[in-house]
């Protein structure tokens, strides 16, 4: 998953450090020097992985956006100078609109602040931001929690026993708690040699880039499956619960629905579902420790090795269907073909968000089952509809603004222009018309409605057929009789000799 | 924990109570007439009618309508609304009840209360009557006390963590000046104290929390209010209280404003929408349709790129609020063939329901068509940033991913594992995704045996008992026409007999095949299975058969197809074993299937046929050894035939284990035995070592 680097270059990282070799070198120096073993890590061990660096000091500055050029991030960290004081909030904002701007507010990040366990003094430092953080209006909120699910790991070029560093802990480790992740705090064991500093940042690019790893099943048919990126825990606020999730390792093949019907549904994550190595561990190790050539013939080996995933990649793409999975207590997801635009296809799983409801159109995911197993009357269709129409498709009346009672009006004087023909639309607009006005209270409708009539009928051309008279008055009529005004009383048609014939 | 949660939890959007004065001043007009332009144009000598205006009644109830049509389009549950008429008395016209929460209920209610009771005469005799919007606001200080379905679950769920109470009261009323309006929020503090004390005696109803009042005071349109307005102000922990003055026909305005504060809702407007003109139908003109949304719906979007979403951001014209703007993007070729990569979806309702554009775009998408939204970007060109989509006659906003992937480059499947083998049974996975898609299931009353779901993965497992991943793994599946339909038939979970039958004719028509030694053609091809003699292939398909029959013993029937195999063709899997070749992952694959609970259906050939023959005193052929520790590691990994085991399966197997005989230094006099007696023998495999008497 993407990181941010988030550098302090503020003053008090100048501060000189006496290294154990007797050298004097500042704390900038010392993170530098971290920064790169991080980066050095990742390019043997997850090249794929794309870094920012993003300094800050009273202000923040990108400056490397997301790459997988390592050697241009490290090349820009010896042109960074000093500047004045630290302010987190500030950084953390630019570091929110840098991700998003660039991968959206769904993709899991990670941030790593490299700091001095300083926070900042007066308004803006941390410790103010903190606790104004219940007195801020929609225009000048909070950071954290990040727009984006991001992980915060703070590491302090600093010695553990500092005083500056015991004071800002509580105040970083509240920071942590509130991006709703376990990021972490990092001290160096000792300030006094480069290898701690610089082993501080391996063991910590070790545990952020931890593999998932899992089981794809369906019935009997199973392969070792990898998630790229990983997935992170998912947590979900609604009205009254808040659920921190992670998915199980056992990926369920449930049944399959066609492309189409599942629609699009929200994901909370999408992955890469690549079928994992089958090598026994003992084989592992060894083709570790053998040249590259074995390598080579293992990573062979493996390719003519038959693997569900394979299986099922094809057979979901021939039949354009994706296959339900389970994910946890509760939880669903999607598997399907899905190609990049150099189309190379891949496997790809979409988490929805847990609980059973995720996918409106879809019922409750849990009583989805076949249909050979159910008697027919059990048996429905996709999408699942819900009991209630909105209101629009319902054509209810809605008057606010004068345009929408002048059609309604309109549309039953065409009607009558028509009449005898269409008697039937005319009383059917004309009771809507008219049980709205009644359950509005909007009374002196009916009776205006009355004379409309009324005139519409003295001015009737002598073309007009006799049942339009006729009709018309008998309307206007029953509309001024006030013991009509209730909802359940019905305008009938007037029975005339016309009609009859 | 957080700041932020505690502000999303507990929304005070929940429980909403319309108070709405119904007192007789609510009857006079707005005086706002409503113009008829078709009558305009009549002939002369029409004599004009009398100017039609809404009263104050009929416009504050249809504002309070149209803000419900809007919540409970967005929102189809959780978000409750109540409605309370006030005059001499209190008229609740709903409970919280999921039942009462719809626009017909609530018209219907409308309609039994009337029009507000006219003016009492000044001289009148008795008591006059206490008309006043006092009574309503008494009322939904009750109602909200009142516990909601989901809050009544959620407090036995919690049990002792406390639930916050929020709501927000909305009255629509109509004050002399400000100071009647200050007695008014200080009355509904009074009652709304009160209340809390008598509901922390009372099991039934819940203390108030917090309490959002916003009063809507209006007049007709002639009229100047002498009440001011002030913005939210903080009467106490418990009461926030906000007054505006306006004038009737201008509430829906306000509503439209306050509402997306209040469900922090965002408007949208699809522009360019490429309508036939009514009078013209040859030409078409572009039309605006606005409509309301969660707000997140724009997240992603509007802080991604502060200079581009500025320039789609407007203040609506004579309104209070911003709103989007997206452009109609006419949709191209057949949409909803792939999923797209939608981070956010939430329903939409248009704001003018009922205009002309408004049905025009509702229309194209509930009939099943989509739309794409695009967004100019300042840089140049545009971005498809929405889709519209209908599903199952409810329309929602689906954003999309603008963003940069972070699966930017993939490797292509065909580079992993698996990648490079080609004959996948593709075609026959297809026919088990299709015989497997899943439709909707309407649970009877007393429905048994666990949710369909939880079914589905049972049938599942019982059609992958024995399901080869290549073509080169199969011959029975290659030779469909010797062998339909018996593997369709076999993985069913129960069989009739005339499947039985069909079952064992298949298996006949093989063996008087064999007989007059014709070899197995695949469909399709004259040509004989390459490389293979026709022995050799016999014995194969036998071999595979049995696997096949031996994996799906789901009835007495299955068992019946399976003995009638048995008896047909004489298995001799000694020999088999000897004259193979034993490659590694056979015998691995063997090792497999000897352990507890792989009884009946996956002991390994040969001791099947030795339970058959030996005498009834030996010991039970395998069943009960459990595998060696170093290979259990190897099970899952050895074979994709192998079943999971059920639980069934599981205690079936001990239940085996029990009728073990004694152990043999224990049955005789002397008791005396030698332990392990094979532990020097060359041969570990357990198999063998249960051959020792």
């Amino acid at each position: 998953m993407p990181t941010v680097i988030l550098l302090d270059v503020s003053l008090s990282m100048t501060s000189p450090v006496q290294l154990k070799d007797g050298t004097e070198t500042t704390r900038k120096h010392l993170a530098e020097i971290g920064i790169n073993a991080f980066l050095d890590h990742l390019s043997v061990q997850s090249k794929l992985e794309f870094i920012s660096l993003m300094a800050f000091s009273s202000l923040y500055e990108e400056r490397c956006p997301f790459t997988r050029d390592y050697a241009a991030i490290k090349a820009e960290l010896k042109n960074i100078d000093d500047y004045d004081k630290t302010c987190i909030e500030t950084a953390l904002h630019g570091v929110n609109q840098m991700v998003l701007g660039e991968w959206g507010n769904n993709s899991a990040c990670q941030i790593i602040m490299v700091t001095d366990g300083s926070t900042g003094v007066g308004p803006k430092s941390l410790k103010d931001s903190l606790a104004s953080l219940n007195q801020r209006s929609s225009k000048s909120t909070f950071p954290v929690p990040f727009t984006f699910p991001g992980k915060l790991h703070i590491i302090c070029i600093t010695p553990s026993s500092d005083l500056n560093f015991t004071k800002s802990k509580p105040l970083y480790q509240r920071l942590i708690d509130l991006t709703g992740y376990d990021g972490s705090i990092l001290v160096p064991e000792n300030l006094q040699t480069e290898t701690s500093v610089t082993n501080l940042f391996q063991k910590l690019a070790e545990d952020m880039y931890t593999t998932f790893k899992g089981v794809l099943k369906c019935g009997n048919l199973e392969s070792k499956v990898i998630l790229s990126p990983a997935p992170v825990p998912y947590t979900r606020v609604t009205d009254f619960e808040c659920h921190t999730r992670s998915i199980s390792d056992l990926i369920d093949v449930c049944g399959f629905v066609s492309v189409g019907d599942v629609g699009s549904p929200m994901a909370v994550g999408r992955h890469l579902v690549l079928p994992a190595p089958t090598l026994g561990p003992g084989r592992q190790e060894g083709a570790a420790k053998n040249d590259a050539d074995a390598a080579d013939e293992d990573v062979g080996d493996e390719g003519r090795t038959a693997s569900f995933c394979v299986l099922l990649h094809g057979a979901l793409r021939v039949e354009n269907m994706a296959a339900l999975v389970s994910l946890g207590e509760n939880w669903f997801g999607f598997i399907y073909s899905w190609a990049d635009s150099k189309k190379k296809s891949n496997l790809m799983l979409t988490i929805l968000t847990p609980g059973s409801d995720a996918v409106p159109w879809l019922g409750d995911l849990n009583n989805l089952g076949s249909s050979e197993s159910f008697s027919p009357d059990q048996v429905g269709s996709f999408p699942v509809k819900p009991s209630e129409k909105r209101s629009y498709s319902q054509n209810g009346v809605v008057w606010i603004r004068q345009a929408g009672l002048q059609s309604d009006i309109q549309k039953i004087l065409r009607h009558a222009r028509k009449l005898p023909e269409k008697t039937q639309q005319f009383y059917k607009e004309l009771n809507r018309l008219r049980k709205a006005a009644i359950s509005l209270g909007f009374l002196d409708l009916l009776n205006g409605l009355a004379y409309i009539f009324d005139q519409e009928c003295m001015q009737l051309p002598g073309s007009a057929h006799p049942d339009c008279a006729l009709q018309l008055q008998h309307a206007a009529e029953v509309l001024r009789k006030t013991q009509n005004r209730d909802i359940k009383y019905v305008v009938v048609p007037l029975q005339t000799n016309y009609t009859n014939s | 924990m957080s700041f932020s949660l505690t502000n999303t939890m507990y929304p005070a959007n929940h429980k909403t109570v319309f108070v709405l004065d119904h007192t007789p001043y609510f009857g006079i007009s707005c005086e706002n007439p409503i113009e008829f332009e078709f009558l305009k144009s009549r002939t002369p000598g029409f004599i004009p009618m009398n100017p039609i205006s809404k009263s104050l009644w009929t416009s504050s109830v249809e504002s309070a309508i149209e803000y419900c049509r809007i919540v409970w389009d967005l929102f189809p549950t959780g978000k409750l609304v109540r409605f309370i008429a006030s005059d001499t008395v209190a008229h609740i016209l709903n409970t919280w009840s999921p039942l009462q929460q719809n626009l017909t209920h609530i018209m219907n209610g409308m309609s039994l209360i009337g029009i507000p009771p006219p003016p009492v005469p000044l001289r009148s005799v008795g008591t006059p009557q206490d008309h006043t919007v006092l009574h309503g606001l008494r009322a939904a200080i009750e109602a909200i006390s009142e516990p909601t379905d989901l809050q009544e679950k959620l407090k036995s769920s919690l049990d002792g963590q406390k639930i916050l109470n929020k709501c927000r009261v909305i009255c629509i009323t109509s004050a002399r000046d400000n100071d009647s309006m200050k007695r008014l929020e200080d009355i509904f503090l009074t009652v709304l104290n009160q209340q809390n004390k008598a509901s922390a005696t009372s099991d039934k109803s819940l203390s108030i929390d917090h309490c959002h009042l916003v009063i809507i005071n209006t007049f007709p349109i002639s009229i100047d209010s002498q009440v001011n307005n002030h913005p939210p102000k903080v009467l106490s922990p418990i009461l926030t209280t906000e007054v505006h003055s306006i004038k009737a026909p201008h509430i829906p305005n306000k509503f439209s404003s306050i509402i997306l504060d209040h469900y922090d809702l965002a408007s949208t407007t699809v522009t360019g929408i490429p309508m036939k003109e009514e009078q013209n139908a040859s030409s078409s003109a572009n039309y605006d349709v606005e409509i309301f949304h969660v707000s997140s719906a724009h997240t992603a979007m509007l802080k991604g790129n502060a200079s581009d979403s500025a320039a789609i951001r407007t203040i609506k014209d004579g309104l209070e609020y911003e709103t989007t703007t997206l452009k109609w993007c006419t949709p191209r070729g057949v949409m909803g063939s792939e999923l797209q990569n939608c981070t956010c979806m939430h329903r939409i309702t248009p704001v003018d329901v009922n205009s002309r554009p408004s049905l025009c775009l509702i229309n194209f998408l509930l009939n099943g068509r989509s739309v794409m939204l695009e967004m100019p970007r300042k840089a140049g060109g545009k971005i498809t940033s929405h889709l519209l989509a209908a599903h199952g006659g409810e329309i929602f906003i689906h954003t999309l991913c603008t963003a940069r992937s972070v699966l930017e480059d993939p490797p292509s499947i065909s580079e992993g594992c698996g990648g490079r083998v080609t004959d996948y049974r593709i075609p026959d996975f297809g026919l088990l995704i299709k015989q497997n898609t899943l439709v909707p299931i309407k649970l009877k009353g007393n429905e048994d045996g666990g949710q369909p779901i939880q079914k589905m993965k049972t049938r599942l497992n019982r059609l992958t008992r024995y399901w080869p991943m290549t073509i080169s793994s199969t011959l029975i599946f290659n030779l469909k026409n010797y062998f339909d339909p018996l593997p369709t038939l076999i993985s069913k979970e129960k069989i009739t007999d005339d499947e039985t039958f069909q079952c064992k004719k298949v298996i006949y028509n093989l063996i008087s095949l064999e007989s007059k030694m014709e070899p197995l053609h695949p469909p399709n091809t004259g040509q004989r299975v390459k490389g293979q003699k026709r022995e050799e292939q016999y014995k194969a398909m036998w071999n595979e058969l049995e696997t096949l029959i031996k994996n799906n013993l789901h009835s007495e029937n299955h068992r019946g197809v399976y003995g009638c195999l048995l008896e047909c063709h004489k298995f001799n899997f000694d020999e088999d074993k000897l004259g193979d070749k034993v490659e590694l992952d056979d015998a691995l694959n063997q090792l497999d299937n000897i352990g507890p609970g792989k009884n009946d259906q996956d002991v390994p050939r040969a001791s099947v046929i030795r339970a058959t023959t030996d005498s009834p005193m030996s010991p039970p052929p395998l069943a009960s050894i459990a595998p060696p520790l170093s290979r259990a590691g190897l099970n899952r990994s050895g074979g994709i035939y192998h079943a999971q085991r059920t639980l069934l399966e599981i205690f079936a197997s001990h239940e085996k284990g029990k009728s073990r005989p004694e152990f043999a230094g224990r049955q005789g006099d002397s008791l005396v035995w030698k332990l392990y007696p094979n532990l020097k023998t060359n041969d570990h495999g357990p198999r063998e070592g249960m051959e020792v008497e």
